[in-house]
């Protein structure tokens, strides 16, 4: 009755008949005008089953990015030709996931523009635009984007790089409120898509390659008042605090361990799990002995206040800038609780969620940095692989992006396969004493030669861990991926390629060229019935791993070829 | 004769502001080391990568530009930002003089890249 109720509802179709008189040549106007229904707690909490919407970016609060859709399927999939496509007018990174809600699509893009856009048609309803400051590119170490928007209510949020959260009204752009929630001239930026959890929009900071001392903030989705700031390096006299050495005594406002990549919600549990990003400097680790928490963990956290109820930590002491910012993917695997979290560090990590504990972690490329696991977790490294001011590190792998980089992956909880896309390239890494300037880079790295590698698209049984197939490919896969129920996996290539494999065999089923690269998340919705694909195309963030030093990690994508574009598919239809 | 004087010092004045800014540094190894290391400390590195052979940002060693890279363009760039991309102004981080070894280094990469292997 409900989808009944809103397919009624979404669309109000007001006419305005200028007509009068006999009406022959006075023209009528029909204006489409959407009328947006409010997003409730409600749809949030069963987000997984509006099968219809994209409601946040993860899709749903476990972050699956697994739609149920199925009318486009393995055996349908040759006919998606473009039904659309819609021009940002910017370029740069495009790595947003758009957001869908009863046709209407809101969808972010580089250098802090937002739209909203008929979901069907790819008519513009209205636009809004952030101007940046000037300087805004040398505070960011990884350009200009954004990774999307947030829904609750009649609203609409998203986070600009310098650091404000704009809420708008969804119907008309407007703008309810703007809150600065950090000093983007101390490199304290944004490019996170915001959560909405219990009426909390909850965002996260990016900037731990400069000196900063990073967070999560929960704001009033109603004011944007701050409701909780939760720092994710401990201040003095709180718990880990100790654990950054005691060589440097201002280390702890200024180790980083930034935020940018969207958390997951569990109901039942009532915790919020998010990430957090490597310590700075990244690949200096001589002023910074010890486990340096809660750098590179994903932290459990009560939404109510931001207190941290346990965390568990991918990679202690990062000196490789392994970043375990990555998302977490909530599932019930084997009657257990868990999350999966695919690290840049290479390993494919399943995490019990109820306390923290390790259940096993799984290759997912090369590595050599870590020799196994201790039974509590920890990895156990090797030395040799352990860059400093005299020691150049040798074939490190993987490298800085690993494994598996930000972009997400995605979870088929019908399959039970997850799905991640990745790569297969090494470095060699040699440390740097580097100074300590608020709003300068401190990297930390006096050398860093990219090995050249290759790309792969890796699926793993998630019920035990091993890998099921492996699509090879001459590039890093770096969209975020796509799952469905009519069995496909979607996800996108550096040379412009969208592709769809079959999620039983990894077979390539279709594949589109988009005409720039591919750093932005795919996803699935319909509207009056009809199944949408739609995938942001523009390439742009941290390349350096493709041609920085010696030959670099992809040396075939130099000056790789800038856009800004959505692109929306559907089934080629023969009336 | 008023209006003469005044056409002339129109002219003047047009000549001054079309002039090109042509780097005031010779190629010497000292610029260029200087050039490099100011390259890899102001930021440069982060999005341009190591030897300027590209990341975030282009490449700046070959000869694909989107404007001819005269020593004008590129000092002015590299001041001022280029408008609508992540490329910000860097005036108020280095001064003029260090601008200019920057591109000294640029520009002996490129020299460099454009030389036959041996």
């Amino acid at each position: 009755m409900k989808a009944v109720q809103k397919l009624h509802s979404r669309r109000l179709w007001l006419a305005v008949a200028g007509a009068v008189g006999t009406g022959l040549l006075a023209p009528t106007i029909a204006l489409a005008d959407p009328v947006h229904t409010p997003v409730t707690d409600e749809m949030l909490l069963n987000a997984s089953r509006e099968s219809s919407n994209w409601l946040m970016a993860g899709r749903d609060y476990a972050g699956t990015r697994y739609s149920p859709l199925a009318k486009i399927n393995t055996r349908n999939v040759k006919r998606l030709v473009p039904a659309y496509s819609f021009s940002f007018g910017v370029q740069d990174a495009q790595n947003t996931t758009p957001i869908v809600v009863d046709g209407v699509m809101y969808v972010t893009s580089s250098h802090a523009k937002i739209f909203a856009i008929d979901a069907a048609t790819g008519k513009q309803l209205w636009a809004f635009s952030h101007p940046l400051p000037e300087n805004i590119g040398k505070l960011m170490c990884c350009d200009v984007g954004n990774r999307g928007a947030a829904v609750y209510g009649d609203k609409v949020y998203f986070a600009t790089p310098d650091s404000h959260v704009i809420a708008l009204d969804r119907a008309t752009g407007a703008k309810v409120w703007d809150v600065v929630v950090g000093d983007y001239t101390k490199a304290q930026t944004m490019t996170v898509a915001p959560l909405v959890v219990k009426g909390k929009v909850v965002v996260g900071m990016s900037g731990a390659e400069y000196p900063t001392r990073l967070w999560i903030d929960a704001l009033d989705s109603e004011t944007g008042a701050q409701v909780w700031r939760r720092y994710t390096i401990p201040g003095p006299g709180e718990p880990g605090f100790d654990t950054w050495g005691d060589t440097d005594p201002e280390i702890w406002k200024y180790g980083g361990g930034s935020t940018w990549i969207t958390g997951s919600y569990d109901p039942q549990l009532d915790t919020l799990y998010w990430s957090t990003g490597n310590p700075n400097p990244d690949w200096d680790g001589a002023g910074r002995k010890g486990d340096n928490l809660y750098t590179n963990s994903t932290l459990a956290l009560n939404p109510d206040n931001g207190e941290i109820k346990f965390h568990y930590q991918y990679t202690p002491w990062d000196v490789w800038d392994f970043d375990g910012v990555n998302e977490t993917i909530l599932a019930n695997i084997n009657g257990r609780k868990v999350w999966l979290h695919g690290d840049r560090n290479g390993f494919l990590y399943n995490i019990d969620r109820t306390d923290g504990s390790f259940v096993w972690a799984k290759e997912i490329s090369k590595v050599n940095w870590a020799t196994g696991f201790t039974p509590e977790g920890r990895p156990i490294i090797d030395e040799s692989k352990v860059p400093t001011y005299e020691h150049k590190a040798m074939n490190v792998c993987p490298a800085s992006e690993g494994g598996k980089w930000w972009n997400p992956m995605s979870y088929h909880p019908v399959a039970k396969t997850v799905v991640v896309p990745s790569r297969e390239i090494c470095v060699d890494i040699l440390a740097g004493k580097s100074d300590r300037v608020e709003g300068k880079y401190n990297l930390g790295i006096a050398e860093a030669d990219w090995i050249k590698g290759h790309g792969q698209l890796v699926a793993f049984d998630a019920t035990t861990g091993e890998k099921t197939w492996t699509v090879q490919a001459p590039s890093p896969f770096t969209s975020g991926v796509l799952t469905t129920g009519g069995g496909l996996v979607f996800a996108g290539t550096p040379e412009g390629e969208f592709k769809a494999f079959d999620i039983k065999t990894g077979e390539e089923l279709w594949s589109f060229q988009t005409g720039s690269g591919i750093v932005g998340s795919p996803i699935a919705y319909t509207v009056d019935g009809t199944q949408y694909v739609a995938i942001p195309s523009g390439w742009g963030g941290w390349t350096g791993w493709a041609t920085w030093g010696g030959k670099g990690g992809s040396p075939h994508l130099k000056d790789n070829r800038k856009g800004g574009t959505l692109f929306v598919f559907k089934l080629f239809d023969v009336k | 004769m008023k209006r003469l004087l005044s056409l002339a010092l129109v002219l003047g004045i047009t000549t001054a502001y079309a002039e090109e800014l042509t780097n005031p540094l010779t190629p010497e190894p000292e610029h260029i080391a200087a050039g490099k290391k100011l390259y890899n400390s102001t930021g440069c590195i982060a999005c341009h990568g190591n030897n300027a052979r590209g990341a975030v940002g282009p490449d700046l060693t070959d000869d694909e530009w989107l404007r001819k890279p005269t020593d004008q363009m590129i000092f002015n760039t590299i001041r001022n930002g280029r408008s609508g991309t992540a490329m910000s102004g860097f005036a108020g981080d280095i001064t003029d003089e260090q601008i200019w070894q920057i591109i000294t280094w640029i520009k002996d990469e490129n020299r460099k890249r454009k030389e036959p292997k041996k």
